[in-house]
């Protein structure tokens, strides 16, 4: 007897993708990314409802696309091998990693039972190796998926984030320690995306030892913050982690939302005015820093908001209202922000672009 | 011209990008929630559908627990079609307000201890059959049931204790301990039925927040966080029809069927309870007007979504009887594969077309927790 709701193979993969999707995977229309002025990707829905992965300029006009066979989520690159990839949206089971400098054709790589994806991951520091945020539901506990780039990205091994329900996860450290939300929210994919634990919720960040996969520091939340989830992260300006939140407690709250820390340290809030916490609608889709010009850069979808801070002092520098703001990632100068309804700094496309830009140059 | 395939890719794919200056009436997001016109929605939505639901789930789970004391007092054949009859009757009046899966249905498990489905690997019925079988006298005591795992304390633990191996103990006093069991899982729903009761009709409670969006509310600062929840009882209670309850026994045609990860397979209630979600579904949509959401030049919208309302729940009720007959029958399954196919489109219809009339529009199923 087999459970209905079994992760996939392979075949049953593609076969699920279907036939026009296949096709677009043929060599003629590889995902190739030759034009030099590709700076940013994303992934989409078109608005026929299919989904796919696009390329833009700095300036946010679409150079380049590739259809993807369900909705992705984030995406992580390798400056080292110009491989992309874009995570499918949890609960799901498929990632694909696209060779930016039309050299291979795109690969796609199935979760294995088990386990789901989280919808993020990254690149080691020689771009070796991917790394992905899984799911174990049978035993509601994050995992490291660990994926071998120099052999079609094969599941080399896993370790444990050290929390329940990951999100996002990024390198720190010059590539020696992984950094993670873990949201602390449950979810089964029996039961799709509910979260079963809100009364319940275990958020924390843990850095984790890439060579070792073992913990190197973990941060739970105070009580009092319980509903916090933390859900993304990224590097500052002096290597500090900083991660952004989303309150699953009562609306008319004003909890703090983003913050930072360094190994060996605690966390630090970021007090930011009452304006921007509440325009954040306890929500923030997205974070991002500009480490030239130390910027952090965050995107609120229910807030209708982007909002740029000051790394250094946690100034509010600039509070942008946005409508379904999606995706936030460094620009030349501040940040490249998207939308649901298209807009992508200075174009607006026929997509819904989905939550997280990577930068890829 | 180097670029001549690509553009003739993009093309084909019909979604070029164009300068926002050149571009107009994008087909994602046109429309503004008309926000005057939620509030009476929401108020609507709680009166009318959420806690008359509630109130007729209390009702069924106190004649199920009647009916459930009488076989035990003086178990006989009678007796147990009566108690096996309010079983049906109480998942009848389940699946209609199940889809409220949020709110009070979030705390405490509530929701998981009244129904514990998928029972992925027979963990419940493990739980259900040792319980049973080593007559395990805490569990006939509400109180200290209560405290045990849920899924020996809700719908799919009772349904074992009815219709399971060994249920035709039930018909004499050797069956003493399995209905003392069953009587104190109905006493339990019966108790989670009143706190769900409870908790929408204390009036600065949830019910409060639900009518009065606004700044200091707990759970809608305005009435597009408002609209946006009420609509995504209807998205995700169609998913969950789609994905949580057809697909696990039924994955649509060529599909033989896996009659045992039904819902209810045990006592014949799967197609009722699938109908009775979307029946749910429907009532809520209906009772709490929420077409009054659509601009004028859209209506349309609900009447398309009316049309497949009543599809779907026309068929899941016309395939009757246990759901392993069904799956053998090629006539039935036909019928449910006309149903998963039509479920999607109600899908569609809810979250494309009327998300997108109302004002909702991509950013609905986008902007959910991620």
């Amino acid at each position: 007897m087999r459970a209905a709701t079994d992760l996939i193979d392979r075949r049953s993969f593609l076969k699920m993708a279907g036939v026009a999707w296949v096709a677009s995977l043929a060599p003629d229309r590889a995902f190739a990314l030759t034009r030099a002025d590709a700076v940013f990707a994303s992934a989409f829905m078109a608005p026929d409802g299919s989904y796919g992965v696009a390329t833009l300029t700095e300036a946010g006009e679409i150079i380049d696309r590739a259809a993807l066979p369900a909705r992705a989520h984030g995406m992580a690159y390798s400056p080292v091998t110009r491989r992309a990839v874009a995570f499918a949206r949890r609960p799901g089971t498929y990632a694909m990693i696209l060779a930016t400098d039309g050299t291979a054709e795109p690969i796609v790589i199935a979760a294995v039972e088990g386990r789901h994806f989280y919808g993020h991951g990254c690149f080691s520091a020689d771009g070796r190796l991917l790394y992905a945020t899984e799911n174990d539901f049978a035993s509601n506990r994050g995992m490291v998926g660990v994926y071998d780039g120099s052999d079609r990205f094969t599941r080399i091994g896993e370790f444990p984030t050290y929390g329940i329900g990951p999100h996002d996860m990024t390198l720190a450290a010059d590539g020696r320690l992984l950094a993670i939300a873990n949201g602390g929210i449950e979810t089964h994919p029996d039961f799709g995306r509910t979260k079963l634990n809100l009364d319940h919720m275990e958020p924390s960040l843990t850095l984790v030892d890439t060579a070792t996969g073992a913990l190197v520091q973990k941060h739970g939340l105070p009580d009092d913050l319980s509903r916090l989830s933390t859900r993304h992260v990224d590097i500052g300006p002096k290597g500090e982690i900083w991660f952004a939140c989303q309150y699953e407690g009562a609306r008319n709250d004003l909890p703090p939302l983003v913050g930072s820390f360094s190994r060996g340290e605690d966390l630090k809030f970021l007090s930011l005015p009452e304006r921007t916490t509440e325009a954040l609608a306890n929500y923030v889709g997205a974070i991002a820093i500009n480490r030239h010009e130390g910027l952090v850069g965050l995107t609120s979808p229910k807030g209708n908001v982007a909002v740029t801070i000051d790394a250094r002092t946690g100034a509010v520098l600039r509070q942008e209202r946005v409508a379904d703001a999606a995706g936030v990632a460094a620009a030349g100068h501040g940040f490249a922000v998207s939308s649901y309804d298209g807009h992508f700094q200075d174009y607006q496309s026929r997509v819904a672009w989905d939550q997280h830009i990577v930068r890829l140059a | 011209m180097p670029h001549i395939r690509k553009l003739a890719l993009a093309l084909a794919l019909s979604t070029v990008a164009l300068p926002a200056a050149a571009q107009e009436g994008s087909a994602l997001s046109p429309r503004v929630v008309n926000e005057a016109a939620v509030p009476a929605v929401m108020a609507k939505a709680v009166d009318a559908f959420i806690i008359p639901g509630y109130r007729n789930l209390t009702e069924k789970a106190a004649a199920a627990s009647a009916a459930t004391a009488k076989l035990c007092a003086a178990p006989s054949q009678p007796a147990l079609e009566t108690a096996q009859g309010a079983f049906s009757d109480l998942v009848g009046a389940w699946s209609t307000i199940e889809i409220v899966r949020l709110g009070p249905a979030l705390e405490q498990n509530r929701f998981e201890r009244f129904l514990f489905y998928p029972d992925r690997k027979s963990t419940g019925l493990k739980q259900v059959q040792a319980i049973i079988s080593k007559k395990d006298e805490s569990a006939t005591d509400e109180a200290r049931l209560k405290g045990k795992s849920v899924a020996a304390q809700g719908l799919g633990a009772l349904e074992y204790v009815l219709y399971g191996t060994g249920s035709d103990t039930l018909l004499s006093k050797e069956g003493d301990f399995r209905c003392r069991y069953g009587l104190a899982i109905t006493r339990n729903l019966d108790t989670i039925a009143n706190e769900f009761l409870a908790a929408w009709q204390k009036p600065d409670g949830v019910q409060a927040a639900w009518k009065h969006p606004g700044p200091d509310n707990p759970e809608f600062r305005d009435s597009r966080e408002a609209a946006t929840e009420l609509l995504g009882i209807l998205v995700h209670g169609v998913e969950t029809v789609k994905d949580q309850r057809l697909k696990p026994f039924y994955e649509g045609k060529d599909d033989k069927g896996r009659p045992k990860l039904a819902i209810y397979w045990r006592s014949g209630n799967t197609m009722a309870s699938i109908a009775g979600n979307v029946r749910g579904l429907k009532a809520l949509f209906d009772v709490a007007d929420m077409q009054s959401l659509l601009p004028e030049d859209s209506r349309s919208v609900a009447g398309s979504a009316d049309f497949v309302f009543k599809s779907v729940i026309g068929m899941a009720g016309n395939i009757d009887g246990p759901i392993d007959a069904a799956l053998a029958d090629e006539d039935k399954r036909a019928k449910l594969a006309f149903l998963s196919l039509n479920t999607n489109d109600l899908l569609d219809r809810l979250n494309k077309d009327f998300g997108g009339a109302i004002g909702l529009g991509a950013g609905f199923s986008f902007a959910d927790g991620d």
